[in-house]
């Protein structure tokens, strides 16, 4: 089977490169119809589904057009051979201040926070530095989708999808808003009178009062409110047309924030919290709520809890059925090591997750809660070709990412500043 | 009597005279021990044991230790009949790790940030023994780690390397065998570039960083001389001795080869710059500390014969960090240069395998001599190179167990050996927590009858809540040098963005 199909893509191969050769469409077009592109050879990990070895990934334009075995490669196709390698769907980073923030320390180069408690009319995309020198790096390690959000206040504003690769944020946009941000005050746990609750609520219910105003007037029976960007900005939360990411740390605070937000009646609700999720994991996954698991790498909560619950949390959210993305807990300082990703989730993986899911947790399962899992999250036809080609399991640090297409196209690794450094260095030190 | 039974007596009779349920302060003493763990006669059957030494790899082979030492390591060794016997199948053996930057059991104190250079300040003085630290990072294999000053001032301060004997006072954690230590530190830290400054003092500059450190050097020299030029017996009784002089002292101590630099810096200029002010001194530098961008000196660091001890993968959280690269200990191995990696950060230094790991992926060192980065190299560059760091015969037994391949992010530690007593163990670990738990729940079970409310039972005020959401933590748990980078440790909890992270938003 597998002599066969190695054949029959000598002699696709061979036909490609004639077609390269012969075709005039080819010669000096600037802008030529991408042919289709064959990945062949490697084991394919589409991830909704099991590991193909010697299978076939078939991109046409943006689009993945079939993944498996015994796959029709058209006479037309580029094929590449990647034998020996592993190919995987990129990951998709389910909370990241990537392309709002270059360096930490200098104000001038940070975007991902804003001052003042109320910002829900804040759009991320519009910031999103597309020639951030942390894109390429982050692409190299295999992040090719980030969820980049707002953070600072209490209603923090909309975050983006945003495809890592591209020539302007508009281009870029995957998915926006993807959500309204808000942070759970760590004070109003078991204090119904907490002013920042307050706050919140008392925004929500004047975005509420505008709704309404606006609707009467839509009708007819009153005249037309006055503008309010905060106000009009929460709607589509109010209308459920947006889920709310809702930020609590500790047990008691995301009970509390899960009450507030029942008693709210929000439509769509993504908890955003710690390991202390795992102590809520029952009741997430009754109320099947999904959560975005920041801090497998953390310090444990409380100073006498057991050395690794942090790293067992996202086994215990799995076994209670939770459904779940592992973040990094994001940040100026985070961004620059979103390449990171994976390697949470295989520590969590160490303590008690199944290898699998915790491959999906940072790959398929954060596309579903982001809501852009038709386009990314796994390798299937009609999903977006964004993919890495690995020496291996890509949440083993030792592994090397080799090659990486983003929307179909071969993305130059070597745009990354950390290879150009490499390269240039190691002449250096060879040469002497 | 039962430990746990006479501490339960000990919490209720507390609890009952207290009464109130949200007085009640969990056992933070859980992971304690009471006294040292025997020092085993132990024999490891059929590891792959990583000696981190020129015997690299081993596979199926035993490893003997006695009295707190390695008696020898290969195939089907003879052991005493009285040996503990760990059937080692399946599971990899190490060197204990060790991490060359720490600030994880200070009081206080990281940074005397007072002077420009506080050369007389002593972290011998200041080590917190009861640091939870100790235990979680023999948790992730660590066997010793260098305590050093933060990088504050020009010259920060002595070091102190202890062993991680949990359960030891100060003094016995110290590490005796190490070579005496100072912290340097260079760039944008010394020179107070990322705080409001109300007080600046000098210098605010790289040359002036490069003058004052000149200048201590300088100053050390004379005081040297004065005091060699001191005569003997009576013609001495007519002239006035130097005053003594602390700082001086550590500065001279530099001067004569006995006291070793450990300087924080990025950048390649300024790396240069020590050298070249050492080497007109006569003095050879130990490490560069972080050394984000040695691969860029890496033939002259050979040369001067000064090793790096660096971050994986830390960059561009500072304007110096943006050459930062990941292929920084290839590229300076394959300059000559003695590469360490270290943690500098309480919650990494449990995982410092898998930073190991990551020099395979970035520039494709190879897995062995990855690891010799985080055992071997760091305790050459802490003088204790012959004594801990390889499995090797004569050498401390300070080992690690692992369940699978030790640079693999799906192993973890079965069990951590110092000096041949075993400090950490998971099987031990679960069942103390399980005893922990029965114990709670016994307590809470006694509590509720006497009709107090449980609500509040899961958050207890043993401790203060730090802003990234940590509860009951010694302030010197998580101690950091917070001139380095402004870390906090709760940063991914919840959304509270305090990342690891200058701007927290909050």
């Amino acid at each position: 089977m597998s002599t066969i199909t190695r054949i029959a893509n000598t002699l696709a191969m061979a036909a490609a490169a004639g077609a390269m050769l012969a075709g005039p469409g080819w010669v000096g077009t600037a802008v030529a119809q991408q042919s289709p592109t064959a990945l062949v050879g490697a084991t394919v990990h589409p991830v909704d589904g099991d590991p193909v070895e010697n299978g076939i990934v078939l991109i046409e334009g943006r689009d993945i057009a079939a993944v498996g075995i015994g796959i029709e490669i058209p006479d037309d196709a580029e094929i590449i051979d990647v034998t020996g390698s592993h190919i995987y769907p990129g990951f998709v980073h389910p909370l990241s201040a990537l392309g709002l923030t270059e360096i930490s320390s200098v104000a001038g180069t940070v975007d991902n926070t804003e001052m003042g408690a109320i910002n829900a009319a804040l759009r991320v995309e519009v910031a999103f530095n597309h020639d951030s020198a942390l894109l390429p790096v982050n692409i190299a390690g295999g992040i090719l989708t980030t969820h980049t959000v707002p953070s600072g206040g209490l209603i923090r504003g909309t975050s983006a999808v945003m495809n890592m690769e591209g020539w302007s944020w508009e281009d870029m946009t995957i998915k926006a808003p993807a959500g309204m941000h808000i942070n759970f005050p760590s004070g109003a746990a078991g204090d119904g009178e907490n002013d920042d609750l307050k706050k919140i609520e008392s925004v929500l219910d004047a975005a509420q009062d505008w709704h309404k105003a606006m609707q009467a007037f839509e009708a007819g029976s009153a005249p037309r409110p006055a503008r309010n960007a905060q106000l009009e900005a929460l709607v589509p939360l109010l209308e459920g047309e947006m889920p709310l990411f809702l930020y609590a740390g500790k047990e008691k605070e995301i009970n509390a924030a899960l009450d507030w937000a029942e008693g709210r009646q929000f439509e769509r609700v993504i908890l955003v919290g710690g390991p202390d999720l795992q102590y809520v994991a029952e009741r997430l996954a009754t109320e099947d709520i999904p959560v975005i698991f920041n801090g497998v790498y953390s310090m444990p909560t409380r100073r006498w809890e057991a050395y690794d619950m942090a790293y067992a949390a996202a086994g215990k959210l799995f076994e209670a059925g939770v459904k779940f993305a592992i973040g990094d807990g994001g940040g100026s300082f985070g961004a620059t090591n979103a390449r990171n990703l994976p390697f949470h989730a295989g520590s969590a993986a160490a303590f008690g997750l199944p290898k699998d899911a915790a491959l999906k947790s940072v790959t398929l399962w954060p596309a579903e809660i982001l809501g852009v899992d038709d386009h990314l999250g796994s390798l299937a036809a009609g999903k977006r070709a964004s993919l890495i080609v690995t020496s291996g399991d890509p949440l083993e640090p030792m592994t090397q990412i080799q090659r990486v297409w983003i929307d179909g196209e071969e993305y130059d690794l070597g745009r990354s500043k950390h290879r150009q450094l490499f390269e240039r260095y190691k002449g250096r030190i060879q040469a002497d | 009597m039962n430990r746990f039974m006479s501490r339960t007596s000990i919490i209720l009779a507390s609890l009952l005279t207290s009464v109130a349920l949200a007085d009640y302060a969990p056992d933070v003493e859980a992971w304690n021990i009471e006294s040292a763990p025997p020092q085993a006669t132990v024999v490891v059957r059929n590891a792959t044991v990583w000696t981190a030494g020129e015997q690299q790899i081993l596979e199926q082979a035993d490893l003997l230790v006695r009295g707190g030492k390695i008696r020898a390591v290969g195939a089907d060794l003879d052991a005493p009949g009285n040996a503990l016997e760990i059937d080692g199948t399946g599971m990899h053996v190490t060197p204990g790790i060790i991490d060359a930057h720490s600030h994880a059991a200070i009081i206080g104190g990281v940074n005397e940030a007072t002077d420009i250079s506080t050369a007389q300040v002593r972290i011998e003085d200041v080590i917190d023994s009861e640091s939870i630290n100790i235990y979680r990072q023999l948790a992730g294999g660590v066997t010793a780690i260098n305590l050093l000053h933060g990088s504050a001032n020009a010259i920060g301060g002595q070091m102190a390397v202890i062993k991680m004997r949990w359960g030891a006072n100060p003094e016995e954690l110290l590490f005796q065998a190490a070579t005496p230590g100072i912290k340097f530190a260079l760039g944008e830290n010394p020179k107070q570039s990322n705080w409001n400054n109300d007080d600046p003092r000098y210098p605010q500059s790289r040359p002036g960083v490069a003058q004052i450190i000149d200048e201590k050097f300088q100053q050390a020299a004379d005081y040297q001389r004065a005091l060699e030029n001191m005569p003997e017996g009576r013609r001495g009784r007519n002239v006035v001795p130097p005053r003594p002089n602390l700082e001086m002292d550590a500065i001279v101590e530099i001067l004569e080869g006995v006291r070793k630099i450990h300087s924080h810096a990025y950048r390649a200029d300024e790396m240069v710059m020590l050298i070249n002010i050492a080497e007109s001194f006569g003095v050879t530098i130990g490490t560069f500390q972080h050394v984000l961008e040695g691969y860029k000196l890496a033939r002259r660091m050979a040369e001067h014969g000064a090793a790096g001890s660096g971050f994986i993968d830390w960059w561009n959280f500072k304007h110096e960090a943006s050459d930062a690269i990941p292929y920084n200990p290839a590229l300076m191995a394959m300059g000559g240069v003695t590469v360490g990696l270290h943690s500098d950060n309480p919650e990494l230094a449990r995982r410092m395998n898998l930073e190991a790991a990551k020099a395979v992926r970035y520039g494709g060192v190879d897995q062995h001599d990855a690891l010799i980065m985080i055992t071997a190299n760091p305790a050459r560059q802490l003088g204790v190179g012959d004594r801990t760091g390889r499995i090797e015969e004569g050498l401390d037994a300070d080992f690690v167990l692992w369940n699978g391949h030790p640079l693999s992010v799906y192993s973890r530690v079965e069990q951590t050996w110092v000096d041949g007593r075993r400090y950490f163990d998971y099987q031990a670990d679960r069942a103390r927590r399980e005893a922990l738990e029965a114990e709670r729940r016994e307590l809470m079970a006694m509590v509720l009858d006497e009709g107090e409310g449980g609500e509040e039972a899961d958050e207890s005020p043993a401790g203060e809540e730090t802003p990234g959401g940590l509860i009951g933590y010694r302030a010197s748990e998580l101690a950091h040098d917070e001139f380095c980078h402004a870390q906090d440790f709760g940063f991914t909890h919840g959304g509270h963005v305090h990342a690891i992270d200058f701007r927290s938003g909050e």
